[in-house]
C-alpha cells in the first residue's frame, strides 16, 4: 500500500513537471505581444495577425475593449505601472496626454533601425499627427476627417428640386454649400417616403449620443462659423482657444451659432437620433433611412457592402467635404463677417498605433504595425476589403483604383469618394483637432453640455458659457502657460516667452 | 511557548486572522487612503505631486452642479426601484406560495434575469429600447400605439433604467420573500381563520408584520446595491440624454478614472459613502420603529 502511494506521488510530480516544462518552453519559444484596441480597429489583428505570427514567430494577444473606456484603461495602466500592453491603438488627438505625459516610446530610433514602408507615401497631414514636439510617437493607420454624405436619388431628383424651390424660394446646391441649406433640405426631406420604398425617411442624421464622439458633430459646424482663414495667428486659423491668452473661444457667437444649428437639425432626423452613436449612425444611413449624414469615411465603405452591412443605398450616395457658412465670427472686429467660409476639419486625427515606454518588446511591436500598414495591406484596409475602420491616408490609396474596384466599389463611387477625402487631407488650411493634455476631459464636458442642448434642456448660450468656465478650470489645472505653449505648437506657432 | 500557541483560546484567532488581514488590506486601508486623498489636490494624469487643500474638495462638491444633478437622479432611481421591486416581489411571492400547476417552472423562469451579468442586460435592453429600431417600439407601433423615446427623452430615460433594474432584480425580492413566506408558522393563520379574518386582513395584520425583519433587510440590500448603479448608465444611455441618467457612481468613475482627479474623486466617494450610510441608518431606524 505504502509502495503504491509512493509511486503515485512520484508519477504525479513527473506529470506536473512535464506540464510546467511544456508551458515554460512555449513561453520561451514565443514572445507574446499584448495588443490593446477597440472594435473595428482590432479586426486588423484578426485579418493579418495569424500571417504575421507565422512570419515572425511572435504571438499576438488581442485585448479588445469598448471605445468609451479606452482612455481610462490606457491611462490607468500607465499611471499604475501595470505594463499590461505592448502596443495600443488610440486616437491621434490623445497625443497631448500620452506623448506629452511621457508615457510613449519615441519611434524615430526604431524607424531608423527597421525602416518604414514608403514613408513618402504618407500624406503630410498624417505625418503631422503622428508627431509630438518634433518627434515621432505613433504609427499611422487611418486618415480621419468628417465627410458629408447625401442621397443622390433624393437631392439630385429634378422633381424634388423644383418642389423645394417652390416651397423655400431658392434652388439648393448639390452638394449643399452651407449648413443653413442643409437645414432646409433636411426639413424638406423629413418625414415622407421620398425613395418610394414604402417606409418613411428622414432628413439628416449624425452622431448625437452622449459618450459616443458627438462633440465632433458640433465641431464640424463650429469650424465653419469660427475659423477665419489666413496665416495662423491670434485671430486666424484657430478654433478652440486664443493662442495668446489660452482663453476658450467656445463662448463666442460662432460656437453658439453652431450649437443652435445642430440642435435645429435634430428636429429633422429620426425620432431616436439622440441615441445614435457612430455605429447606429452608419448602419441606419446605409439602410436608407436618411437623406444626409456627416461622419468619417466608414460610411462609404459600408455603403459599398450590402452583404455585410445590409446597405440598400449602394451607388446612390454622393460625397463631399463639409458644408460651410455664409458668415463667420470675426473676433478682432467683434462682429459677423458676411462672406462664404468653408473649413475642413481633421476630426480625431485618425487612429494611430503607439508603443508604451514599458512595452516588453518595442521592436516586435513596431515591426507588426509596419507589416499591417504597408502600402499593399493598408490599401486593402481602407477599401473595406478587410475593413478595420481605417480611411485613406497614403497617397497610393488615392491612386490604386483597381484595388477599390476589386473590393466591390464602382469606379464612379470610388472616384467621387476619394476626391472628397483627398481635398480635405490636402487642404493646407484644414483645422487640426484639439491636441493638448486633458483633451479627453475638455471634450467630455463639451459632450455633456452639448447633450443638454440637443435634448432641449439648456440654451446654447448657457451651455457655451458653462463649458467655457469649465475649460478655463481644466487649463488652470494643467498649467496655463504649459497648455498655451503646447496649443501654440499644435497650431505651428512658436511658444511664447 | 508551544503550549501557549496551541492553546484553545488562540486557535480561533488563527482561523480568523487571514480574514482580518484581508479585510484590513482590501477594505479598511483603501478607505483610509481615500479619506487622506480627499484632502489633497492630485491629478494623477499630470504627475505624482499632491497638494494639501484641507476641505477644499468637499467645498467644491457643494458647488458642483453635476454632483447635485446626479445625486437627484440616483435618489429617484433608488427610491423607485426599491418600492416597485418590493411591491412586485411581494405580490409574486404570494402568488407562487400557492399551490398550482407549473409552480416550479414559473419559479425558475422568474429567477433567470437575475443570473445574467448586468452589463449584458444593459446591452440587451439598449437594443430593445432603441427608439427607431428597438423591438419594444416596433411592437407598440404594430398595435397602433405611438413611438416612445425610451432613451432619448430626458424625462423618460431615467424611467427606462428603472424598468431594466426592476426586470433584473425583482426576482431577488421574490426569492427572499418566497422563502420567508414558506417558513411562516401555519398555526397563526389557522387561528386568524377561526377568528374570521379575511384574506386581506390576514395579509396586512399577520403576513406583513411577520415579514418586516426580512423586508427591512431586503430594502437595505437592494437600496445599497441600487445606489451603485453603473452598468445600465454605461451600457444603455452613457449618462445622457442631457446628463439625466448619470448616476453618482458613474460620476465618481469619470472624475477618478477618466479625468484622473483622484483627490476630488476620493472626496466624492466619501460623501457618497456617508449618504448611503445615512439613508441606511434612517431606513433601519424607521422600520424598526414601525416593527415595534
Amino acid at each position: 500500500m505504502k509502495k503504491k502511494s509512493k509511486k503515485r506521488v512520484v508519477s504525479l510530480i513527473i506529470m506536473v513537471g512535464i506540464i510546467i516544462g511544456i508551458f515554460s518552453f512555449s513561453a520561451i519559444a514565443k514572445t507574446t505581444l499584448n495588443v490593446l484596441a477597440t472594435k473595428p480597429q482590432s479586426t486588423v489583428i484578426d485579418n493579418f495577425g495569424p500571417q504575421w505570427e507565422k512570419v515572425s514567430g511572435v504571438k499576438i494577444n488581442k485585448i479588445e475593449i469598448p471605445y468609451p473606456v479606452l482612455f481610462d484603461k490606457v491611462m490607468t495602466d500607465f499611471i499604475t505601472g501595470t505594463r499590461a500592453y505592448d502596443l495600443i491603438c488610440v486616437p491621434a488627438d490623445w497625443m497631448g496626454d500620452l506623448a506629452g505625459g511621457g508615457w510613449l516610446m519615441p519611434l524615430d530610433k526604431l524607424k531608423n533601425e527597421y525602416g518604414y514602408p514608403e514613408w513618402k507615401d504618407v500624406t503630410p497631414a498624417i505625418q503631422k499627427v503622428v508627431k509630438w514636439a518634433g518627434k515621432m510617437y505613433a504609427l499611422p493607420f487611418d486618415g480621419d476627417c468628417h465627410n458629408f454624405y447625401y442621397r443622390k436619388d433624393a437631392l439630385e431628383n429634378p422633381k424634388y428640386q423644383a418642389k423645394f424651390e417652390k416651397e423655400y424660394g431658392y434652388r439648393y446646391n448639390v452638394p449643399p454649400k452651407t449648413w443653413k441649406e442643409v437645414r432646409d433640405i433636411a426639413k424638406f426631406f423629413n418625414g415622407w417616403d421620398w425613395d418610394n420604398d414604402g417606409e418613411i425617411e428622414h432628413g439628416i442624421e449624425f452622431i448625437a449620443k452622449r459618450k459616443t464622439q458627438a462633440q465632433w458633430s458640433l465641431i464640424d459646424l463650429a469650424a465653419q462659423y469660427t475659423v477665419l482663414h489666413g496665416k495662423t495667428d491670434k485671430y486666424h486659423g484657430v478654433l478652440f482657444f486664443d493662442p495668446e491668452t489660452m482663453e476658450p473661444l467656445i463662448n463666442t457667437p460662432g460656437w453658439i451659432e453652431a450649437m443652435k444649428m445642430l440642435h435645429e437639425l435634430t428636429k429633422y432626423g429620426p425620432p431616436g437620433l439622440l441615441s445614435y452613436g457612430y455605429s447606429e449612425n452608419r448602419i441606419t444611413f446605409v439602410k436608407g433611412t436618411c437623406a444626409m449624414v456627416f461622419d468619417w469615411g466608414d460610411i462609404g465603405v459600408m455603403e459599398q457592402n450590402p452583404k455585410k452591412y445590409g446597405s440598400t443605398v449602394k451607388g446612390l450616395v454622393g460625397y463631399s467635404p463639409l458644408p460651410g457658412a455664409k458668415k463667420v465670427w470675426d473676433r478682432k472686429e467683434n462682429k459677423w463677417l458676411s462672406k462664404y467660409s468653408q473649413t475642413n476639419f481633421l476630426d480625431f486625427g485618425g487612429w494611430v498605433w503607439v508603443i508604451p515606454k514599458t512595452s516588453k518588446d518595442p521592436g516586435q511591436a513596431y515591426k507588426f504595425i509596419t507589416y499591417v500598414t504597408n502600402p499593399k495591406r493598408s490599401l486593402q484596409e481602407v477599401t473595406g476589403e478587410v475593413y478595420c475602420g481605417a480611411n485613406p491616408w497614403r497617397f497610393s490609396h488615392f491612386t490604386g483604383l483597381d484595388e477599390w474596384i476589386k473590393a466591390g466599389w464602382s469606379k464612379k463611387s470610388a472616384t467621387a469618394y476619394l476626391k472628397a477625402i483627398r481635398s480635405i487631407l490636402n487642404d493646407p488650411e484644414a483645422a487640426l483637432d484639439l491636441r493638448i493634455p486633458g483633451s479627453n476631459e475638455y471634450y467630455d464636458y463639451l459632450d455633456l453640455y452639448l447633450s443638454k442642448v440637443l435634448a432641449g434642456k439648456m440654451s446654447a448660450e448657457n451651455a457655451c458659457k458653462k463649458i467655457s468656465e469649465i475649460w478655463e478650470n481644466i487649463t488652470k489645472k494643467y498649467g496655463k502657460k504649459r497648455q498655451l505653449n503646447i496649443y501654440r505648437e499644435s497650431l505651428g506657432l512658436k511658444p511664447l516667452e | 511557548m508551544l503550549e501557549k500557541i496551541k492553546s484553545k483560546s488562540l486557535i480561533k484567532w488563527y482561523f480568523i486572522l487571514p480574514t482580518i488581514i484581508f479585510f484590513l488590506i482590501m477594505v479598511i486601508f483603501p478607505m483610509i487612503w481615500a479619506l487622506r486623498l480627499s484632502f489633497f489636490n492630485w491629478h494623477a494624469i499630470i504627475g505624482p505631486r499632491m497638494d494639501f487643500i484641507g476641505l477644499g474638495n468637499f467645498y467644491n462638491i457643494l458647488k458642483d452642479e453635476r454632483f447635485w444633478g446626479d445625486l437627484q437622479f440616483t435618489l429617484f432611481y433608488v427610491g423607485m426601484v426599491v418600492i416597485i421591486e418590493l411591491s412586485l416581489g411581494l405580490g409574486l411571492a404570494s402568488l407562487l406560495n400557492r399551490k398550482f400547476r407549473f409552480r416550479n417552472f414559473f419559479r425558475i423562469i422568474y429567477l433567470l434575469p437575475m443570473t445574467a451579468p448586468p452589463i449584458a442586460v444593459a446591452a440587451l435592453w439598449r437594443m430593445l429600447l432603441q427608439p427607431d429600431e428597438g423591438v419594444i417600439n416596433k411592437l407598440l407601433v404594430a398595435v397602433g400605439l405611438p413611438l416612445v423615446k425610451w432613451t432619448t427623452d430626458p424625462s423618460i430615460a431615467p424611467i427606462s433604467l428603472v424598468i431594466v433594474d426592476v426586470w433584473q432584480w425583482t426576482p431577488f425580492m421574490l426569492l427572499a420573500l418566497l422563502a420567508a413566506l414558506q417558513s411562516m408558522p401555519q398555526d397563526i393563520y389557522d387561528a386568524a381563520a377561526v377568528d374570521g379574518a379575511s384574506r386581506g386582513q390576514t395579509f396586512l395584520h399577520i403576513t406583513i408584520p411577520l415579514l418586516s425583519p426580512i423586508i427591512t433587510t431586503l430594502v437595505l440590500l437592494r437600496a445599497i446595491d441600487a445606489f451603485k448603479l453603473f452598468e445600465y448608465t454605461y451600457g444603455i444611455t452613457g449618462g445622457g440624454p442631457a446628463g439625466k441618467t448619470e448616476s453618482l457612481s458613474y460620476y465618481i468613475y469619470s472624475q477618478g478614472l477618466s479625468y484622473f482627479n483622484m483627490g476630488y474623486a476620493s472626496a466624492l466617494s466619501w460623501v457618497f459613502l456617508l449618504i448611503v450610510l445615512g439613508i441606511s441608518l434612517f431606513v433601519l431606524k424607521s422600520m424598526r420603529k414601525e416593527m415595534r
